[in-house]
């Protein structure tokens, strides 16, 4: 048993929301204690869905067990007679599952007119994404029918879903070069899908699952069933996202070919911007001008999901010309595939955990010059004055902002840029600062308090913390002590920088044995690590 | 006390939104400053809090799940002293509170036994029963506060002093100390106190004053264990609630005030509210336990209450408010869908309600506010009476100046699911 504070992943019957809170007609029912129904909000605080979300909790209480009273069909009957659903999924909570009852039978005693799947969603050995995923391949299993294809090319776009990450722009992305390409969209699922959407997904000519998380198994189910052709990659990069549309019409024109249907063919690049006559992204000229020179030298270390994490090392490496400090995923689950789509660009192992205190720890060991990360490594590089992107799920209020900020595509790219110039400390303004000191950034030395804190920005944030990190002299850092005259030295390093100073000397100092740093060791391990 | 006539309470199916007793952690572990609050529970508890509470804000939330995983199913008494150890080293608290949850109370885990095994007299563990199964939101609060009794000190007899009841925050409680001297009422202290090893002592002289709504089952042991006196008077909201609490109060103490000029110069200063809170329906969803005294109030500022629920009514300790609602529908552990079609039928002009629940019902159209943020607002006493009446107004003003939403093109694509 383990002490936790925060979980990147939710629960089982968060997962199933997502579907039932993504889909036409589905309507979750959970049979658990009234608390359970905490994931309720969650929908409508961050989508401000303007309608109830598609899920009931079906209240268990300490009186209920104690009397053997089960409501479950009765709730049945209320959300049919509520919301006329065409299925209800239901599922048991942590504590309900321990009851082994048969919801299959309660179910059946409720005799509705609406089918009612029970989900065997174990909370033990399942979490959100798995639970999510599990589901949605089941229902494509059992609704998808067997059909012709539809007459012109199209696609299924396969995997977006409520409350995934940027999901809304990433599907106008998505929609937007396909729209470019001629290319029409059979079904969407389960974003917007109806059960009626998942019996059509066979008549799309390709599949598209961008998301390793979710689709992978519907996708991989209808390519097995029906033979649909399918790409798994996400377009994240222009690189990666011209390949993938390269990789579309090939795909098509192999259907088209058999089906006799039309030939497409590329367009010219400039009709995938957005005003028709432009570079589709602006990435591939940024990342040659002259003050990205100095993003080589930066380091990035990147934490996530399988599918953000993977596309972004590659987009930051081979697209902006940075160096990897290192990547993790909190996926257990996919750190197979994840090594494998990341082998060349790491140099240590892929950090597999779930548990926020490793990534935080090996961040400060490492003090990278850019963490891309989620909401959690946001808030651990706030503390650690180490500039932070969040890149990945799961989704906080900040990443359900209303203008377009897709992850995906070319436009995606330009996002990712964008977000990654901005945050990192950037090229001839550092190179003043480094040589001359602090800029005058540190002098705010606001008084820190939780209200405060709130509203201070990243820079207001990262000159407090870079403050308060310095060591106080006589005071043992481990078993080290700083002399006054070495603690007055590392506050003249640039504070964008001290922290990693501070850090290295140490390491440095306890290499060599010494347990006092002097001005002495800190110029040696300056000149040895290069501060 | 005169006898009340109390009005009809129905009681539902409990199918109502809101959250379980884990949720009064969020304003309890920074109410303590010396406390931890451990749950024993499940992944679903730890993305709970996480969810509710906003965790990351935090540098070092002084709350934590002991994580109950598949393996520890079998174990029918969990070993927790490894975690007690590493709370003790991280966090070095006086007091930590060990929270139930619905799998282990599935599980039949006997936690008087396991907290008494890990307390130690330096670092008590105290037993909280808190489980969604049993208990909403802040009712839970009323759980802590049993399990701090035993370590409040015994008072004598001659001390008769006032012990308000409720974690307000340190403002509030100052103002209710500085409100108590002006008027003479000696003060022994608060439950719970800002420090574990501050507790107020208590015995048959003290007088309980319940400053929330939420506390009827440790105010009944603390009448029967300790003999002391509790207030039975309004709860201290609105001008109203705060006259009668203070003036009750005092009289406890064999002194008569008078506080209808006062009463009637913070009602004058809540024109500007009053006003806009006249004659306008308002109905109560149910969710933080303070909606009868809060309901109390807008009838008394001039509004309609159309249906005032809430999940759970006692109906000694409420019997004041409870009496002031006459004539009120008052529903207990009501059914939200039973709800809605009332809502759709009377048309208020506002339903305060959760949090789950608000969007929706303002994408209907219907104007509504969160419940959850009176439970976080300085509403209490004469200091807080505006604050309370403009939360209520805040939201009508907001929807009256902005522009209606009549055209169903406004909210498209906002949920996949719909539209």
């Amino acid at each position: 048993m383990r002490l936790a504070y925060w979980m990147y992943e939710g629960t089982a019957h968060h997962g199933v929301g997502r579907i039932a809170n993504s889909m036409r007609g589905v309507h979750a029912v959970f049979h658990a204690p009234q608390g359970d129904d905490y994931v309720n909000p969650i929908f409508t605080m961050l989508e401000r869905t303007p309608s109830f979300p598609h899920m009931t909790t079906s209240v268990v209480s300490g009186r209920d067990l104690a009397q053997g009273t089960i409501h479950l069909p009765e709730t049945l009957r209320q959300v049919e007679a509520r919301f006329h659903p065409d299925l209800i999924v239901v599922c048991a909570s942590c504590s309900t599952i321990l009851l082994q009852e048969d919801l299959q039978r309660t179910a059946a005693s409720a005799e509705i007119q609406t089918e009612v799947l029970v989900y065997n969603a174990n909370p033990y050995r399942m979490q959100e994404i798995s639970a999510a995923e599990g589901l949605f391949t089941l229902l494509t299993q059992r609704y998808a029918r067997p059909q012709a294809l539809t007459a012109q090319p199209s696609v299924n776009l396969i995997g977006p879903a409520s409350l995934g990450f940027h999901v809304r722009s990433d599907l106008i992305a998505l929609r937007r070069m396909l729209a470019t390409l001629g290319v029409a969209v059979n079904v969407v699922a389960p974003w917007g899908a109806a059960l009626s959407d998942l019996e059509r997904l066979p008549a799309a000519w390709v599949n598209i699952a961008p998301y390793r998380e979710l689709g992978l198994g519907a996708a991989q189910f209808l390519e097995q069933q029906f033979g649909t052709p399918t790409i798994y990659t996400a377009p994240i990069g222009v690189v990666p996202t011209q390949r993938w549309l390269e990789h579309l019409v090939t795909l098509l024109n192999e259907v088209g070919a058999r089906n006799r249907g039309p030939v497409l063919t590329m367009p010219k690049l400039t009709a995938f911007s957005l005003d028709g006559m432009s570079a589709p992204s602006g990435v591939p000229w940024f990342a040659r001008t002259a003050d990205m020179d100095s993003f080589s030298r930066k380091r990035v270390f990147a934490f996530g999901d399988a599918t953000h994490t993977v596309g972004v090392i590659k987009f930051l490496r081979d697209e902006l010309g940075m160096e990897i400090a290192g990547a993790g995923t909190y996926l257990a689950h996919q750190a197979d595939w994840v090594r494998e789509q990341l082998a060349g660009y790491l140099h240590d192992e892929l950090l597999v955990t779930d548990q926020f205190q490793e990534v935080a720890r090996r961040i400060e060991q490492d003090i990278p010059d850019l963490v891309c990360g989620t909401q959690m490594e946001r808030h651990s590089c706030r503390k650690l004055d180490v500039p932070c992107l969040v890149v990945a799920p799961p989704t906080h209020i900040e990443n359900h902002l209303l203008g377009y900020y897709p992850f995906l595509g070319f436009e995606g790219a330009d996002v990712i840029a964008d977000r990654v110039y901005t945050t990192t400390k950037l090229g001839l303004e550092k190179h003043l600062i480094d040589l001359f000191g602090d800029a005058g950034l540190e002098y705010k030395n606001q008084v820190a308090s939780s209200s405060d804190d709130a509203q201070m920005t990243d820079a207001e944030y990262g000159a407090e913390t870079a403050t308060q990190h310095l060591p106080d002299s006589g005071v043992t850092a481990g078993e080290l002590v700083w002399s006054p005259e070495a603690q007055a030295m590392l506050k003249k390093v640039p504070f964008f920088v001290r922290r990693r100073a501070q850090h290295n000397t140490e390491k440095f100092a306890l290499e060599r044995g010494h347990t006092i740093i002097t001005p002495d060791v800190l110029r040696a391990a300056k000149e040895q690590v290069g501060g | 006390m005169p006898a009340q006539s109390t009005p009809i309470v129905l009681r539902e199916d409990s199918a109502y939104h809101s959250f379980c007793g884990l949720t009064c952690v969020g304003w309890l572990y920074q109410k303590i400053k010396d406390s931890f609050f451990l749950v024993l529970g499940t992944h679903t508890c730890a993305h709970l809090l996480q969810n509710v509470l906003g965790v990351m804000v935090f540098a070092r939330p002084r709350f934590g799940v002991a994580l109950m995983e598949e393996a520890d199913l079998s174990r029918p008494q969990p070993d927790l002293s490894h975690l007690i150890a590493e709370i003790k080293t991280d966090h070095h608290p006086s007091v930590i509170f060990l929270l139930s949850s619905c799998t282990p109370e599935v599980m039949k885990v006997e936690f008087e036994g396991l907290a008494s095994r890990l307390s130690t007299p330096e670092l008590p563990v105290l037993f909280v029963p808190a489980s969604g199964l049993d208990y909403t939101f802040s009712q839970a609060e009323d759980s802590v506060l049993q399990a701090l009794l035993p370590f409040c000190p015994q008072a004598p007899a001659e001390d008769k002093r006032i012990v308000f009841l409720g974690s307000v925050n340190d403002m509030i409680a100052d103002e209710f100390t500085a409100e108590a001297e002006q008027l003479g009422l000696p003060v022994g202290g608060f439950l719970p106190a800002s420090h574990f090893t501050a507790l107020p002592a208590i015995g048959p002289g003290t007088v309980v004053a319940p400053l929330q709504p939420y506390l009827a089952k440790v105010a009944n042991r603390l009448a029967r264990e300790r003999g002391a006196t509790v207030l039975a008077s309004l709860f201290p909201f609105g001008p109203d609630g705060t006259r009668a609490f203070w003036e009750d109060l005092a009289a406890l103490f064999g002194k008569q005030v008078d506080l209808q000029d006062r009463e009637a110069a913070a009602w004058e200063r809540l024109a500007e509210h009053t006003t806009l809170l006249r004659g306008k329906k308002v109905f109560f969803t149910a969710d933080n336990l303070m909606e009868l005294p809060l309901a109390r109030f807008l009838r008394n500022a001039g509004s309609e209450i159309v249906e005032c629920s809430s999940p759970y009514i006692n109906r000694r300790f409420h019997a004041r408010e409870l009496a002031a609602l006459e004539g009120v529908p008052i529903v207990e552990q009501p059914n939200f869908d039973r709800q809605l079609r009332d809502i759709a039928k009377y048309k208020p002009d506002l339903v305060i309600s959760t949090m789950g629940t608000t969007n929706p019902l303002l994408g209907q159209g219907v104007v509504a506010k969160w419940s959850t943020e009176f439970a976080f607002m300085p509403i209490h006493g004469w200091t807080g009476v505006a604050t309370l009446a403009g939360m209520f107004t805040q939201s009508l003003k907001r929807h009256s100046h902005l522009a209606a939403l009549d055209d169903p093109v406004w909210t498209a694509g906002f949920m996949p699911s719909v539209g």
